[in-house]
């Protein structure tokens, strides 16, 4: 069982349920637990059962794990044991350190991650084409914006709109900031696209799925042909996707709008691959990995590492320059939240050049991309390009 | 003894919205928001009663909602 070193548990255990026999699985971990499962009104403390997932959560002591761990190996009902985990997301997701701001290209007109996705020699712009970004909201008074139309909806009970976090004014300039700031380099992908800017995560940086998959029903309610999302949550090899996520995407899709999200940035690489994240390990929502100037992965940029979550695309993460909350207005980061942006563009600017929305432009994203002499299970089908 | 509650998201059957919501209140669930484009119900309701909602006509799949969290810069 991969287990990072760094992941917070709850000292309860989840246990995951062979499909076609989860009473024989619950009847095993009662004897192991020490619980009657035919009681009927079980302590939720003690077991909780999730029969369509096939899953239980448990509390069990030390002792216990040893013989959980010991059923999960012998043939049987119980397939796999892993300790419950406490949610915190995207860790590296931080401002560059100074010396990374000397990039090997030249970004005197556009970023380095507008070059490499081939945005600079693109004739298509994004004009009539919908975007929501769903993540902290949007600095209203960025003089980059000042004329565009944006479409604003907070999610968060007591915060309006205004970003007061800065990383979503970050991944709304580089999927749909200007190419023609006051002040170069110009920085946006898809630069004419409509912005939807939905705040789903507060100015703390916190979110809950409630508030995500709202913001998923605004932008598909409006006819948004791309949502991007950077952001998530790391889990450990071999956690089942959400269903409930997988399900909303596919729905989403039929209806015209296409989910991208960050893969994740828990990887120490070369030392350790972490698996992708959720919800981006949903087979149904593209994940997307994050390479440097140099086309080389990202140290953190998380990858595939189980049958699960698996790696789409790539984008440019790493010393990524974009527009940020007043008064720092521009910063640069790096991090999966960064590559998903400038994949989102990318979408955005097929769709406008195609008419393909759904699943149509899924594949045009994904066959389109340029190939990298790296391993799929780190960039999948390679760097996206624009159209 | 206090009632354990959590935040859960309910995914439904195509067209059962907004049938299912009554019987989703009667099994326990405060509804929060209804999500129609995605056939999604989230809301809060106590743990123990999380199987009862599983067993509602309509509903596919019951889930806790997770929290997600960036990081200060």
């Amino acid at each position: 069982m991969t287990e990072p070193a760094e992941v917070e548990t709850t000292g309860r255990f989840l246990v995951l349920l062979q499909e076609d026999a989860i009473e024989e699985g619950v009847a095993e971990l009662g004897a192991i637990a020490g619980f009657d499962p035919n009681s009927g009104d079980l302590d939720p403390e003690t077991v909780q059962v999730f029969p369509e997932l096939g899953v239980a959560v448990v509390s069990a002591d030390p002792n216990l794990l040893a013989e959980l761990n010991g059923a999960a190996e012998r043939p049987g009902p119980i397939q796999i044991v892993e300790p419950e985990r406490v949610v915190h997301v995207f860790q590296d997701d931080t401002a560059a350190p100074a010396e990374e701001v000397e990039a090997a290209a030249d970004e005197s007109v556009l970023t380095w991650g507008l070059q490499a996705v081939g945005a600079d020699v693109s004739t298509a712009t994004g004009k009539g084409i919908k975007i929501a970004v769903l993540d902290t909201g949007f600095e209203k008074n960025h003089p980059d914006f000042a004329g565009r139309a944006i479409t604003t909806k907070s999610f968060i009970t007591g915060e309006d709109v205004q970003d007061g976090h800065g990383h979503g004014t970050h991944c709304i300039g580089t999927s749909a900031g200007p190419r023609k700031p006051a002040t170069a380099p110009g920085y946006g992908v898809a630069h004419e696209a409509e912005i939807f800017a939905g705040k789903v995560l507060s100015n703390a940086g916190s979110g809950s799925d409630g508030g995500i998959l709202a913001g998923i029903d605004w932008a598909v309610s409006n006819g948004c042909a791309v949502i991007s999302m950077s952001l998530g949550a790391d889990v450990p090899a071999g956690t089942p996707y959400s269903q409930i996520y997988e399900i909303v995407a596919q729905r989403s899709m039929a209806k015209g709008t296409l989910i991208i999200a960050a893969a994740g940035n828990a990887s120490s690489r070369p030392a350790r691959i972490a698996p992708v994240g959720h919800p981006a390990r949903c087979p149904s929502i593209i994940s997307v990995a994050a390479i440097d100037v140099n086309r080389a992965i990202a140290f953190f940029s998380s990858g595939t590492a189980d049958k699960i979550g698996q790696i789409d695309v790539a984008g440019p993460g790493v010393d990524v320059y974009s527009s940020f909350k007043l008064p720092e207005k521009y910063a640069r980061l790096r991090g999966t939240s960064m590559a998903t942006p400038h994949a989102a563009g990318v979408a955005v600017l097929i769709a406008e050049k195609t008419g393909a929305r759904g699943y149509e432009l899924w594949a045009r994203l994904a066959l389109s991309s340029l190939r990298l002499p790296l391993p799929s299970t780190d960039v999948g089908g390679g760097l996206v390009q624009a159209p | 003894m206090t009632t354990s509650v959590d935040q859960v998201m309910v995914s439904v059957t195509e067209g059962s919205l907004p049938r299912v919501l009554n019987d989703l209140r009667e099994a326990g669930l405060v509804v929060d928001t209804v999500l129609e484009a995605l056939g999604v119900v989230t809301g809060t309701v106590e743990v123990r009663a999380i199987p009862t909602l599983l067993s509602v006509s309509g509903v596919l799949d019951v889930e806790r909602q997770w929290r997600v969290q960036l990081p200060p810069y």
